[in-house]
């Protein structure tokens, strides 16, 4: 089961197909747009018709286990690999055909590839020079890019001599320095410890805003593709299951795929009939149509209650919050709640729990779906 | 980088090069088998390989010829297979000593053949030496070391020059794989030796068959050393197909490119041995990233 | 003490190799100025600079094979090392058909000696007219140097990758200069390898030359040769020590050559990436 197509032409026009199946008239300011690309390497398709849009200034994130393709998509976006069949355009005109080196889409690489024969600063300048940029100018631009990155008097250092998180600086600061029509950042966090990850990534988030660059940051870390993206898109195999803002893929998702990227999810079986759903935990009613259904939801949206039916068999805290397992007819059900929540309930393992579902926490899947 | 045409323009310099060479080859092929319209030979025939390989005196040459480059190789890379793994394993692979080892082979082979000479004849430093020990009275009781029926003197000229030629050719390889690989298998238990042995050296077998067969090759096709130490009978094979090339009667000159036909055919082998040790040397490097 | 043991054990080996390369140096020099060394002394008799002075007075017709057989081989170096660059791209960065022939081709002329190729290609250049040439000389001293260049830089260039030139690529520059600002650098000393590889190939040569040569196009190497075979110990080691001499000088003047292209010490070779 893959994605389903977000456009369809009809003759000049591109719609856009939302999520309730609307049709919206896509502006033509749209700063990048993949067409149904299809990217085959080694004799093996990668890429099965991946249909992307970014907006202008716009900061999306890829998303998506290794092997998942985000990064063949990124290659592909930039130049440095050949499409089979679709298109990308930037700023509204055909990119196949183009080298890579005129496109404008520049690449931070995961491995970030700093010219190790080359000081911080011609790094830095090495695509000023290729632009002809006067040396002065070159100077006086690395300069200020080094503040922005908070490597003030670097130029001179060199490359084997200074540390990972500032490498990653010089290469962002390399990148600028391009001036690029999109940015694409493949994993440029990956090798940093949690505590440097999070300032670089308020680094890149901070100089999106000063710049408003179409920016393209694939990664594999769920927080922090929900944390720094406009939108964002999940891909599978190949395939994006969901391109949407982080609150709708969390509260909205189109498939338990997407459900379950984002977290665990509790599933509970039953019916609907006459608008309302029955099971063994809990009814609400709904308005969907008549047929079974699995219920589909967030531990934070299952409440605990002092007593009930039911046995807690395991409680596993995690700082602020604290997730508690508990056995129910159908299986275990897992709910997630603030620490002093459970303390104030009185709540340990071993002691028998009531459930209750938030009315707005459940999405429904049809069965056999 | 994806223009279609890119590759075949980088290769046209050597695919000119590669078709002369073939055809110095297939030259050399089709006139051991008597065809040289120059000389008047128009019909193919098998006539001259067999005399060689019938007559004893060019058969002579063709074994000792083999033997020679044969024990020489085997020696030298054993050797210099040697010597890398003590480097690589005491973690000395650098440094002046190392480059002053490697010299050998920017001396070419005719020089050489002077040091042999030098060291190694009858007049020799070796046999002075011998004789200021005692161990021998007279000129004559010293090995005849050099210009004998053996090939000793030129054996050992091989082996001072492709020694280090071995070395040059293995040494960065295995560093490589010591270090990385060699750390991993240590930090599980295994002895230094046995790291070089279950781990470096598999690893490192199809370079160092590689540069066997260049030297093995090298060895038996080469002109200057035989020459220069050899004895006058048995004849080595080039300087005996020279001979004949060289001869008067052009009719000879298939005798002489029968004899080239033999090394092209152990030569072929080789090559394709050597292909089938080092072909996923060529796995394109761009989209594997 | 099993690790001063092994350090020992090193220690030992290569004071015996260094042992076996530089006592025949010794010897070559003695013998320059050797006059008398009759059987059985240890060490000379009678030492004089007669053939120094013998070689003095040929010094033009001297400086100048040297001269043309130095530039001979730095031609066949440089462009061994181009072609081998060009080849080892092709190979190693692109994908076609029918690349496991071209690998094949490549590297035929090592499994084949040059005393065979000679034989075998010589009325061809006869027809082409490049026999008794220089520049004959030169193609077939090439036809045997190339597989050297290329066997080195295709090591190099699988160590290198592609990845910096990527990189290059997308920050604006051409494919050109994506190499010439990136690889070309970190393969300077694979280059050197390879430059210096094909040159003492090429001016070693003797058999090749002399064949395709003829006796127009004469090298150092040729006119060594005659005093090797004669008795005349003394010029035959004055030549050698020339020969060496000289090409460790050029191989200098190759270094220093890389050294400047390499502006800021190039980059780590064999690390893993």
């Amino acid at each position: 089961m893959g994605g389903r197509p977000l456009y369809e032409t009809r003759g000049r026009r591109i719609l856009y197909i939302g999520m309730r199946g609307q049709r919206k008239r896509v502006r033509e300011t749209m700063s990048l747009m993949v067409e149904d690309l299809k990217v085959v390497l080694q004799k093996k398709e990668i890429l099965h018709g991946i249909s992307l849009d970014i907006r202008e200034g716009e900061f999306i994130s890829l998303l998506g286990a290794s092997g998942c393709g985000k990064t063949t998509l990124l290659k592909s976006i930039a130049g440095l690999l050949e499409i089979q069949q679709g298109d990308i355009r930037i700023q509204d005109a055909s990119v196949a055909g183009i080298p890579p080196e005129k496109r404008g889409t520049v690449i931070v690489f995961q491995d970030l590839r700093l010219f190790p024969h080359m000081t911080v600063e011609q790094n830095i300048a090495f695509p000023m020079e290729l632009q002809k940029v006067p040396k002065d100018v070159r100077k006086k631009t690395v300069k200020k890019l080094l503040e922005e990155v908070q490597l003030t008097g670097f130029e001179n250092r060199k490359i084997k001599e200074i540390s990972g998180g500032q490498m990653q600086r010089v290469a962002l600061a390399r990148a600028l320095a391009a001036n690029p029509r999109v940015l694409l950042l493949d994993e440029p966090f990956s090798g940093l410890d949690e505590c440097l990850r999070l300032e670089m990534g308020n680094l890149v988030k901070k100089l999106h805003q000063e710049r408003k660059i179409t920016t393209i940051l694939v990664t594999h870390e769920k927080r922090e593709a929900m944390q720094m993206s406009d939108r964002i898109a999940l891909m599978s195999e190949g395939r994006i299951l969901q391109y949407d803002t982080p609150r709708n893929m969390f509260r909205h998702p189109v498939s338990k795929a997407v459900a379950e990227y984002f977290g665990r999810v509790n599933y509970v079986k039953g019916r609907m009939k006459n608008h309302r759903f029955y099971s063994s935990l809990f009814e609400m009613s709904s308005e969907l149509e008549d047929g079974d259904y699995e219920a589909m939801i967030r531990p934070y949206s299952v409440t605990l209650e002092r007593e009930g039916a039911y046995t807690i068999t395991g409680i596993a805290f995690m700082g602020e919050m604290a997730e508690v397992k508990i056995e129910v007819p159908e299986g275990v059900i897992v709910s997630q709640v603030m620490s002093h929540e459970l303390e104030r309930l009185g709540l340990e393992e071993g002691d028998r729990t009531g459930i209750s579902i938030e009315e707005n926490g459940v999405t429904w899947f049809r069965r056999g779906a | 980088m994806k223009d279609k045409l890119m590759p075949y323009v980088l290769l046209a310099p050597q695919i000119l090069l590669t078709l002369l060479f073939m055809i110095g080859l297939v030259t050399g092929i089709t006139q051991s088998l008597g065809v040289i319209p120059a000389f008047g030979l128009k019909k193919p025939t098998l006539l001259y390989y067999k005399e060689v390989l019938s007559r004893p005196d060019m058969m002579r040459s063709v074994l000792y010829s083999l033997r020679i480059a044969l024990f020489s190789s085997v020696l030298a890379t054993a050797g210099g297979v040697f010597f890398c793994g003590v480097c690589v394993m005491g973690k000395k692979t650098q440094g002046a000593v190392m480059r002053i080892i490697q010299l050998p082979i920017i001396v070419p082979h005719v020089v050489t053949a002077l040091f042999i000479i030098n060291i190694f004849s009858r007049n020799g430093i070796l046999a002075r030496a011998a004789y200021a020990l005692g161990m021998i009275q007279e000129q004559q009781q010293f090995p005849m070391l050099i210009y004998d029926p053996h090939g000793i003197g030129i054996i050992m000229a091989y082996l001072w020059k492709e020694i280090p030629f071995i070395i040059y050719f293995v040494i960065a390889l295995m560093a490589n794989i010591n270090g990385s690989l060699g750390e991993a298998a240590t930090n599980l238990g295994a002895k230094t030796w046995t790291v070089f042995w279950r781990v470096t050296l598999p690893l490192c077998r199809n370079t160092i068959i590689s540069g066997f067969l260049i030297i093995f090759v090298f060895a038996l096709g080469a002109y200057e050393l035989p020459l220069l130490l050899g004895a006058t009978v048995p004849k080595a094979l080039p300087v005996l197909a020279y001979q004949e090339y060289i001869h008067p009667d052009l009719r000879n000159r298939p005798y002489a490119m029968a004899l080239n036909g033999i090394i092209i055919a152990i030569s072929l082998i080789s090559s394709l041995l050597y292909f089938l040790m080092m072909r996923k040397s060529v796995k394109c490097l761009t989209e594997e990233q | 003490m099993k690790n001063k043991r092994k350090s020992i054990f090193i220690s030992i080996t290569q004071f015996v190799l260094l042992a076996a390369i530089l006592v025949p140096a010794v010897t070559l020099l003695l013998w320059i100025f050797t006059e008398r060394w009759t059987w059985p002394d240890l060490a000379p008799q009678v030492f004089s600079k007669r053939a120094i002075f013998e070689i003095a007075g040929r010094k033009k017709e001297l400086l100048q094979i040297l001269w043309s057989s130095i530039l001979i081989s730095t031609v066949v170096a440089v462009l061994s090392a181009v072609i081998g660059i060009m080849t080892a791209r092709a190979i190693l960065l692109y994908r076609f058909p029918g690349k496991q022939v071209v690998y094949f081709f490549t590297i035929l002329p090592f499994m084949v000696p040059a005393t065979v190729f000679a034989m075998g290609i010589q009325i061809t250049f006869i027809k082409m007219g490049l026999n008794n040439r220089i520049t004959g000389v030169i193609i077939a001293h090439l036809i045997c140097s190339l597989p050297y260049a290329v066997r080195l830089i295709m090591d190099g260039t699988a160590a290198v990758g592609s990845r910096l030139e990527e990189q290059a690529r997308v920050l604006g520059a051409s494919p050109f200069k994506a190499f010439y600002k990136t690889s070309l650098p970190m393969l300077m000393p694979v280059i050197l390898s390879a430059v210096s590889m094909s040159y003492i190939v090429s001016f070693s040569q003797y058999f090749l030359t002399l064949m395709i040569g003829g006796g127009n196009v004469k090298t150092f190497t040729i006119l060594m040769v005659p005093y090797l075979q004669s008795g005349n110990r003394n010029i035959a080691c004055i030549y050698s020590t020339l020969f060496l001499g000289v090409t460790l000088l050029v191989f200098g003047v190759f270094e220093w050559a890389a050294g400047r292209f390499m502006k800021h010490g190039g980059g780590e070779f064999y690390t893993s990436e």
